[in-house]
């Protein structure tokens, strides 16, 4: 173990017969990180969480956490990795401090520190009020909440929750939002996949991007931002409608023939694409000035991640990509 | 076929290959007993002794098969809608309570209509032998097997709606089909001779909810049920009204029960004793004797137990002390009745008959109990997703099942305990019976030993509780009900080296050969069926443990 990465896969790669699930990934994440695993179904999202978790053995590559391979010492990880899987895994006819005595108690926590941590965790989950109702008559919100309870049990340094907000109200994802990022204050190292992606996009440090079983992108959210779009919208509000046409005029001058200009007299504005980088920029900021045409704003339109997922999934089925080009930096280090 | 539900159902269950596997293996048994019995040797009775002897075997498989298929079908069939959400759904089209009630009768009844016809050639058979009224006997025995199935049917559409685990519903329905068949008539085996007026008439109605005294009347037999005794027809004619008052009243309860009340249940307001009201506290301690209170909080796992154990008991109904204490409490109940009624005069009941009856009260228990409880141990776990749960704790293969295994277990065992005083009594009648009852002591721990591991193995390979449940139950009730059918053929049809071997097989009978029971003590099944058992249960453990190693270990 370096001492650096809590979380530390290398070449990680998964074939069930002819078909290969995960791809050669390669990733590292610090203690306190949340990372933010998207991808779209079927993409080696829970292929990669089954073998981090020890619950499946990768064809080729290793996987370890705090310094543990995920393969060969399994039993460990489980002490070190709190999972909490897509489904909640409930018990008719228990209550919800029996569920996690249960639980904790499997994990062999003794019983003088149980009753502490069962609490300590109900409380972090803001769970303490659910803790005689019986769990299957529990609102989705609830069991999510009791299921991070569950992971944090046996105060595991690494958590894997598993689409934790899906299928939450809007209150219960904030809620959900606040939850992770107190974890992640407390010191815990998450590992989160959701498809909600503008909801990832306010907790995670870092991002990984899978599609196909191989990594596409990875980095901070800045990084992917920045690295992934490869056209970039730019936006020019004009002092005065009738430059307009002008501008646009200007605008396909320089970008060429090609070039997709939208012009919108009702905002005086110019929108246009481009893929070329910002010292291209200046130079047509330059040209607008040049022509006379007063600019009241020169600027990029800020892409969300669901930008950023759809570009990087869209290159990674264009046919003139590489198959195993990884389209962001990052260079799956973090 | 304008009900779309009939559609549905009869195309699903259709499609589904158990259901073929099902009508195949119906289909060989039947034929294979009619092949079995055969003559050979260019000579028929004229008497026709052969050919009723055949048919009786064949109406005895035949009812047998009905009682173990019709269930399967019925029992999950609302439930399992219910927890994939499609219930709620239909409920919201314009069908009526009617038109999903009697779709779903139609499609199951389809089924075993489809099963009636596979047997027609075997039922044939009998008649091309000879000395068998079609009229008389075949006919009626059709129409009572349509009827008991139609029967067992609505009544397990009805306890699919008031169940919410597929498991529970299998339990009830079997269980409810056993009181049915088997326990109504046990009464009336009590009355028999030795009551009159409306005591007799209330046994004679009670046994008239179980097909058996009819179907013997139409074979022309007594035994069991004395229904030789009755007046012509009459138990013919009294199953066919209470079949009928049963099927009205299932399907009006069902109707009442198919709206949008099914789902319109309030969550749990997660009520604690610990923290009611004084009074409260008071009279849940005196009510519930407090250590059995449900609303008692409970108290942390201890260090030393299995918590898998724990657990289990703890989302099992039964597992719950206060459901123990009742089912303990229901048993200890009929052995104190039974002890009562041997007390008041050995003419009523001689020890052999109530030893007989315990065995057939127990090993019923164990048959019923054992596969619901034990049959979703694994599969119950994969089905609801906590498989993984468990297997991403630092818990053992061998931890979880021997939890599992010890949970079900002592149920069972206190469930064997709670019928003790009978066998106290018949050794305070008769003290010379101590080696039978000690012998069918051994026989029915051993019994309840291979149930449960045997069911335990069964879930082992199935990721559905529903599946797992139903195999179990029907691959006990094959070893211990079918290969009864050999002894009910005994004499005629089978040889009795034949019975003895085939009864080996079968725990049950080596319980009912070790108390002596009547027909039953001529067969010297012990040791040798507690060693198959043993055999038996050895193989299910290391089944259990390699599919568990396999299950818990990374893909």
């Amino acid at each position: 173990m370096n001492g650096e990465y809590v979380v530390q896969t290398e070449n990680l790669t998964k074939k069930y017969g002819e078909f290969t699930a995960l791809d050669g990934l390669t990733i590292q994440l610090e203690k306190g990180k949340i990372l933010g695993f998207i991808g779209p179904n079927g993409a080696g999202k829970t292929t990669t969480i089954k073998i981090l978790v020890g619950m499946a053995l990768p064809t080729a590559g290793w996987a370890k956490i705090a310094g543990i391979d995920c393969s060969t010492r399994s039993r460990e990880i489980k002490k070190l990795v709190g999972f909490m899987p897509d489904t909640f895994g409930g018990y008719d006819n228990m209550r919800v401090h029996e569920y996690l005595d249960f639980f904790g108690a499997a994990f062999a926590i003794p019983r003088a520190k149980r009753q502490k941590r069962v609490d300590e965790a109900l409380e972090t989950t803001g769970a303490t009020a659910m803790r005689d109702l019986f769990v299957e008559s529990l609102s989705h919100g609830m069991k999510q909440r009791v299921a991070i309870a569950r992971t944090l049990l046996h105060e595991p340094p690494v958590l894997i929750l598993d689409e934790p907000a899906n299928g939450l109200d809007p209150t219960a994802r904030v809620e959900m939002r606040h939850i992770l990022l107190n974890l992640a204050a407390m010191g815990k190292t998450l590992i989160v996949t959701s498809h909600i992606l503008p909801e990832l996009a306010r907790i995670c440090n870092m991002v990984a991007i899978i599609t196909g079983g191989k990594l596409r992108a990875f980095g901070t959210l800045d990084q992917i931002m920045h690295d992934v779009r490869e056209k970039r919208m730019i936006e020019v509000q004009l002092a005065a409608r009738e430059d307009v046409a002008k501008a646009a005029a200007t605008l396909t001058a320089v970008l060429g023939p090609q070039a997709q200009v939208q012009e919108s007299l009702a905002e005086g504005m110019v929108r246009f694409t481009t893929t070329q980088n910002d010292a291209a920029l200046v130079r047509m900021l330059a040209a607008l000035v040049d022509a006379k045409i007063a600019v009241a704003q020169f600027r990029d339109v800020p892409q969300n991640l669901e930008d950023a997922f759809l570009s990087v999934t869209q290159a990674a089925q264009a046919p003139d990509k590489a198959d195993g080009e990884k389209i962001a930096a990052g260079g799956g280090r973090a | 076929m304008n009900n779309p539900i009939i559609r549905r159902e009869l195309v699903g269950v259709l499609r589904n290959w158990r259901t073929a596997a099902a009508e195949i293996i119906f289909t060989m048994t039947l034929i294979g007993v009619v092949l079995l019995r055969w003559p050979t040797n260019a000579q028929v009775s004229l008497s026709g002794r052969q050919s009723q002897e055949m048919l009786r075997l064949f109406g005895y498989a035949f009812m047998t098969a009905m009682i173990l298929i019709v269930p399967a079908f019925s029992a999950v069939s609302m439930v399992r809608e219910k927890q994939a959400g499609t219930l709620a759904l239909i409920l919201n089209t314009p069908l009526s309570p009617w038109s999903v009630f009697s779709g779903k009768v139609a499609a199951i009844s389809g089924v075993i209509a489809l099963l009636m016809g596979l047997s027609v050639p075997a039922a044939a058979a009998c008649y091309a032998m000879g000395g068998v009224s079609l009229r008389v006997q075949i006919e009626p025995l059709y129409l009572l097997l349509a009827l008991a199935s139609l029967e067992y049917t609505v009544v397990g559409l009805y306890i699919s709606t008031r169940s919410n685990r597929i498991d529970a519903a299998l339990r009830s329905t079997y269980a409810t089909v056993f009181a049915l068949v088997a326990l109504a008539v046990i009464p009336q085996e009590f009355a028999q001779g030795r009551l009159t007026g409306l005591p007799a008439q209330v046994c004679q109605w009670l046994a008239a909810f179980s097909p058996l005294p009819a179907i013997l009347q139409v074979f022309g037999q007594s035994g069991v049920t004395h229904a030789g005794n009755m007046s012509a027809g009459s138990a013919v004619l009294r199953y066919v009204v209470v079949s009928i008052v049963v099927i009205l009243w299932g399907t009006r309860a069902t109707l009442q029960r198919l709206n949008s009340g099914l789902f319109d249940r309030p969550r749990s307001a997660g009520t604690i004793t610990d923290e009611s009201s004084g009074g409260v506290q008071a009279y849940r301690r005196v009510m519930y004797l407090w250590f059995f209170d449900p609303q008692r909080r409970s108290r942390l796992i201890g260090p030393l137990t299995n918590p898998v154990m724990v657990k289990e008991f703890r989302t099992s109904r039964f597992g719950r002390s206060h459901w123990m204490m009742r089912m303990i409490g229901a048993c200890l109940i009929v052995s104190l009745a039974l002890m009562l009624a041997a007390a008041r005069g050995s003419e009523v009941v001689n020890t052999r008959t109530m030893g007989a009856i315990l065995v057939i009260l127990q090993s019923a228990l164990i048959i019923i109990m054992t596969p619901g409880l034990a049959g979703g141990l694994i599969a119950g776990e994969i089905e609801s997703g906590s498989w993984q749960l468990l297997r991403m704790t630092p818990l053992s293969a061998r931890s979880i099942v021997l939890g599992k295994l010890l949970s079900v277990g002592r149920t069972l065992l206190l469930l064997l305990l709670a019928t003790l005083p009978g066998y106290a009594v018949m050794l305070v009648i008769d003290p010379n019976e101590k080696t039978q009852v000690v012998e069918a002591l051994v026989s029915l721990v051993i019994m309840a030993v291979f149930a449960l591991l045997a069911s335990a193995a069964i879930s082992s390979f199935s990721r559905r509780a529903a599946t797992a449940t139903a195999t179990a139950y029907g691959f006990l009730a094959v070893l211990c009900a079918g290969t009864l059918l050999a002894w009910l053929g005994r004499g005629s049809l089978f040889g009795f080296t034949l019975v003895d071997w085939i009864l080996r097989l079968n725990p049950v009978a080596a319980t009912l050969s070790a108390i002596h029971a009547p027909g039953f003590g001529h067969y010297g099944l012990i040791p040798l069926t507690w060693w198959i058992m043993a055999y038996g249960c050895g193989l299910a453990v290391v089944v259990l443990v390699l599919r568990t190693w396999r299950l818990t270990r990374p893909q």
